[in-house]
């Protein structure tokens, strides 16, 4: 695969759709990844847009307008209760008829980074092992660490999907979370596993079973990543966006990089609505 | 105390004709922290009024006078030494609430750091929470996007004996688990990542924690705004949280010594809401870029009535306020709590009368209220209505001016001794220094604070290999996406050495700070300095701090470094005792295009490291006469000029890429700076002290002399760096065990397992 990099370790922007394609980045008081994101878009000539919830909220900003939607990660509403279930509650709240018809659509995509794939399980749309949930069917619970952390993963790229299928086997991203490990019930995991929605796996560096911190929080089946039923919404803990540019990566002195590996996650984003 | 309520809630306070006794007893139960001195001022202006004054009168001047807002005791000695150092590059200096300096053609970047102690002693969580809100609000309020925090923190030893501690003083465990908590849950939640800091420990603030905080940020240098207003006739509107009776009398506490009954003051402490902060940024730099933003400031320490003075003396302008407009978080508050009240994430804008409903339109989007509560005027006068009487008619002179002391000072020398310790067991000596608590991995710390928020972090905290990582020196940030220009920071302090002189310590942590900036490729640009000291008033504690200024002036100027904003923290001192004298840097470099930063873990083996600098038998203050329990009063001494040429050929050597890792030498001497590189590579090293000259091997691993570093060069370009760098070789990246000779006599060799453990352990058995 061609890698637009310049010699000077510049990323050169690529312009695979114009500006036809449009992607909304949702904020809310205490989103916070929000201007990442934008920047990976934007890297593509995505016609990408900030939409506060208010805006979706009083009619003012549709999203039908938009072909992506993106839950960046943050502290939505502080999470003071479980995360990501008030931003849950307020999207619902503000538009929950055009957002199911949205994921509904199976040539839109939707991803959560973190906070926003605390979202995503809140609103029922993953696991989704039979389409939109009306309960939450996961929860990412408190690592067992009981801690915040901030650090570095491995993850494994267990199979192509509308969101990995020009990322390598082994991908390495940061992460930053207090509650992150996934935990659903036996029946659920059974049909997770069954609909192949596993996407990313924590791994240790050897490609052995991970233990902590390789696996940061815990998560069942080493879950970093999960795809719903149809393949169009992707939750993950990692940060793709905060991986995107080989500069971001902590041991780009020690290995050289064309790009960041958080960059194949959008770029195989966008291929695959060509 | 005789008063008389002149309007529901407002009281005038009978002072004209009141004895010493009364104008004591009224400082002390209206909380004012006055002296009778001052108390004998505030009478005297009142009689040349020929009038009593109002309650909300009295607590405006007492905020004005604290010595956290008048800098009292300080400014003299600030003027003299610290202020005034010329460099081309600065465009704001000492003037507004952050330092502004020239990034690049088109941008600037805005930076301060600041103390929050005294709370943070009482109700450590919300004390240090604060903290990082305000110096936030410090930065943003120039227009600044807020892009990095720094936190430098000072506690007792987390073994401190329970039964030894002081009534009402909190043990540091709690206080470490409670302040980095809050740290966290404040930084991580607003979006900022919190880059650098450091955690030293030391008996000495065991009574005292210190909490200080310090932040960054980005603008446009067409969009910078001015804490200050020019014009009259401009609305003054606030925006964000409600005002309420938390943080009532913050900078009056703040004046005070520590006691056991501190405790009671527990509503001195403002509590901090970071998911009201993160959408007043947005609020902020929105209104900003719509460019209807003439002035602005933030409410921190004095609230309402320290900024709208500050804001309009500044601007030559006078101001009329009405209180009543004021959104309150509870009913039934008194003016003068309105007034002096530091809620948080308050922010003070001055606009056109036109511009409010583009303002409004903002804020509704955000969900962040906003009230219109007065406007400024022509004339010098501070005008306070509530519900349409005038409350408060005062010179604004005579209430921001405050007053300025020359407090008298003792300066201490101690006399040049140094004993000489039998020979150690160097494999047990280094093992212990870095199971020690100074020196031991702080990545409990560290990885609670998300350092990677916003993309921009490209030098990290921890480096080397992922999931092995060892300290860094600094953090290199690219701030912005379309340019390969980066800013390193980094965080310093020496308490120990300046105990012992404080004007060689602050040349130490000068030295330091420059030495970590270089360490990752920044040259150094500027400075924010922190000065916490115990109380003014006792005379050698003044004495520190004026030898202390001297140092820092004496150091920056000679190197051609401003300070471009900074705070001074008095009355660290509880139970009789003060806190060591404890200057803290946050120092700034460029880094002229990232791809040519550094790290300090050693990259491939067979490459040569050389020690750039002098090895001296200096040890006083070091971590391993600490340690072995030895005294010595001989303290590193820096040559400046010494500095100015080593950190300029290592800059150099690193623009052509020949330096493949670099560590400075600081803590623990070179012993610990090497064992950090192999940890952080999982990369042995072979090392021969003989090159280093004739001194004992516990002096060359030891000493903590200044102006040093490991640099691991290019094994292909090893002659072009030495003609470059004034250094020695003194071994080669090789195997998985550090292994240490002096000539022949072989000192020591150990796996880098062993060294990452014992240093992993150092908080891991305390903290978890």
């Amino acid at each position: 695969m061609l890698i637009f990099s310049g010699k000077n370790g510049e990323m050169l922007s690529e312009n695979i759709w114009g500006e036809k394609m449009k992607a909304a980045i949702l904020q809310m008081e205490g989103t916070n990844c929000e201007e990442e994101s934008y920047l990976a878009f934007k890297h593509f000539g995505i016609d990408v847009e900030y939409v506060h919830i208010n805006l979706l909220k009083k009619g003012k900003k549709s999203l039908e307008d938009y072909e992506v939607l993106f839950i960046p990660g943050g502290f939505s509403a502080g999470d003071y209760v479980r995360a990501g279930s008030i931003f849950a509650a307020r999207l619902k709240a503000a538009a929950w008829k055009s957002l199911v018809k949205f994921v509904e659509d199976e040539n839109k995509r939707v991803i959560g980074v973190c906070n926003g794939f605390q979202v995503l399980i809140e609103l029922g749309f993953l696991p989704g092992t039979n389409g939109i949930s009306s309960v939450p069917q996961a929860a990412l619970a408190t690592n067992n660490s009981n801690r915040f952390e901030c650090r570095w993963v491995y993850v494994r790229n267990e199979r192509k999907t509308h969101f990995t299928s020009l990322a390598p086997d082994v991908l390495s991203l940061p992460v930053a979370h207090a509650e992150g490990r996934f935990i659903t019930t036996p029946k659920i995991m059974d049909e997770i596993v069954a609909n192949k929605q596993i996407v990313l796996r924590y791994i240790s560096p050897d490609g052995s079973e991970p233990e902590y911190p390789w696996d940061p929080n815990g998560s069942m089946a080493h879950i970093a990543g999960i795809v719903n039923s149809y393949g169009n919404i992707l939750g993950l803990m990692p940060h793709p966006e905060r991986a995107f540019y080989w500069y971001h990566h902590p041991d780009w002195s020690r290995k050289k990089r064309g790009v960041g590996d958080g960059y194949y996650i959008f770029k195989s984003l966008i291929e695959s609505m060509h | 105390m005789k008063a008389q309520e002149i309007t529901p809630g407002v009281y005038e306070i009978k002072i004209l004709n009141a004895s010493d006794e009364e104008l004591m007893e009224i400082s002390e139960s209206m909380g004012l922290a006055l002296t009778l001195e001052e108390m004998h001022k505030l009478r005297d202006f009142f009689a040349t009024l020929g009038r009593e004054p109002t309650d909300i009168e009295i607590h405006a001047i007492a905020q004005g006078w604290s010595e956290h807002c008048s800098y009292k005791s300080s400014k003299r000695v600030l003027r003299k030494y610290i202020f005034g150092i010329p460099s081309p590059d600065t465009l704001i200096v000492m003037q507004d609430d952050a330092g502004v300096v020239e990034f690049n053609d088109k941008y600037a970047y805005v930076f301060k750091i600041e103390s929050h102690n005294h709370p943070s002693a009482v109700e450590p969580y919300g004390g240090a929470a604060t903290g990082v809100g305000g110096i936030i609000r410090d930065v943003l309020n120039m227009g600044a996007k807020p892009i990095a925090l720094v936190d430098p923190l000072f506690f007792g030893p987390p073994n401190y004996p329970y039964e030894s501690l002081n009534p009402g003083v909190k043990h540091p465990r709690y206080l470490l688990n409670q302040v980095v908590a809050g740290i966290r849950d404040y930084g991580n939640r607003v979006g900022i990542p919190t880059v650098a800091g450091m955690t030293y420990f030391h008996e000495g603030f065991v009574n005292n924690v210190l909490v200080n905080a310090g932040c960054l940020g980005i603008v446009q240098k067409n969009k910078i705004v001015r804490s200050r207003v020019t014009k009259p006739g401009l609305k003054l509107v606030m925006v964000g949280g409600r005002t309420g009776r938390d943080g009532i009398h913050g900078v009056n506490f703040a004046s005070k010594i520590l006691s056991e009954k501190s405790e009671e003051e527990k509503q001195a402490v403002q509590l901090g809401n970071p998911i009201l902060k993160e959408p007043l940024i947005h609020v902020v730099l929105e209104a900003n870029d719509a460019g209807i933003i003439q002035g602005m400031k933030d409410l921190g320490g004095g609230g309402l009535g320290s900024v709208v003075g500050e804001m309009c003396h500044a601007g030559g302008v006078g101001v009329e306020v009405h209180l009543d407009r004021v959104l309150l978080k509870e009913k039934g508050m008194a003016p003068w709590e309105i007034w002096v009240s530091e809620s948080q994430e308050r922010m003070l804008l001055a606009l056109e009368k036109k511009d409010i409903p583009r303002l409004q339109e903002i804020c509704e989007k955000w969900d962040v209220e906003m009230s219109v509560i007065g406007e400024t005027k022509d004339g010098h006068d501070l005008e306070i209505y509530w519900h349409e009487k005038r409350i408060l008619h005062l010179p604004l002179e005579f209430v921001t001016a405050g007053v300025e002391y020359d407090r008298p000072y003792k300066i201490v020398k101690k006399k040049r001794m140094q004993e000489i310790p039998v020979e150690p067991n160097y494999r047990e000596i280094l093992l212990k220094l870095l199971n020690s608590f100074n020196i031991g991995s702080k990545e409990w710390i560290i990885r609670q604070y998300d350092h990677e928020v916003q993309g921009r972090t490209v030098v990290k905290p921890l480096q080397g290999v992922i999931g092995l990582e060892s300290h860094g020196d600094a953090v290199v940030l690219k701030p912005l996406s379309d340019s390969w220009k980066g800013i390193g920071i980094t965080t310093v302090a020496n308490p120990r050495i300046s105990k012992i002189d404080p004007y060689a310590g602050a040349l130490y942590t000068i030295d330091e700070a420059v030495r970590n900036l270089v360490a990752v490729g920044a040259r150094p640009h500027s400075f924010s300095d922190c000065l916490n000291f115990g109380n003014p008033e006792k005379e050698e504690i003044m004495g520190q701090f004026v030898e202390s200024c001297r140092g820092l002036g004496d150091g920056a100027r000679a190197l051609g470094i401003p300070y471009v904003s900074g705070n001074v923290s008095f009355y660290n001192e509880a139970f009789g005792v003060n806190i060591p004298p404890t200057r803290v840097l946050m120092a700034v470099g460029i880094v002229d295009d990232i791809r040519t930063a550094v790290t300090m873990d050693f990259k491939e083996e067979g490459n040569p490291v050389y020690l750039v600098g002098e090895t001296r038998e200096e040890m006083g203050g070091s971590e391993y006469y600490t340690l072995i329990g030895a005294k010595s009063t001989t303290v590193p001494q820096v040559s400046l000029e010494k500095l100015k040429k080593r950190s300029g050929e290592i800059l150099s050597a690193m623009r052509r890429g020949l330096v493949k890792s670099c560590h400075d030498v600081s803590h623990g001497g070179l012993a610990v700076t090497l064992a950090e590189m192999v940890i952080g590579s999982n990369m042995g090293a072979e090392v021969d002290l003989a090159p280093i000259g004739f001194m004992r091997p516990d002096f060359k691993l030891f000493s903590e002399s200044p102006t040093r570093w490991v640099c691991e060069v290019d094994s292909s370009r090893a002659d072009e760096f030495e003609k470059i760098v004034n250094a020695t070789r003194i071994g080669v990246v090789d195997g998985t065990t550090l292994r240490v000779r002096d000539g022949t006599r072989w000192l020591f060799n150990i796996h880098v397992n062993i060294l990452r453990e014992k240093w992993r352990d150092a908080l891991r058995e305390y903290m978890g």
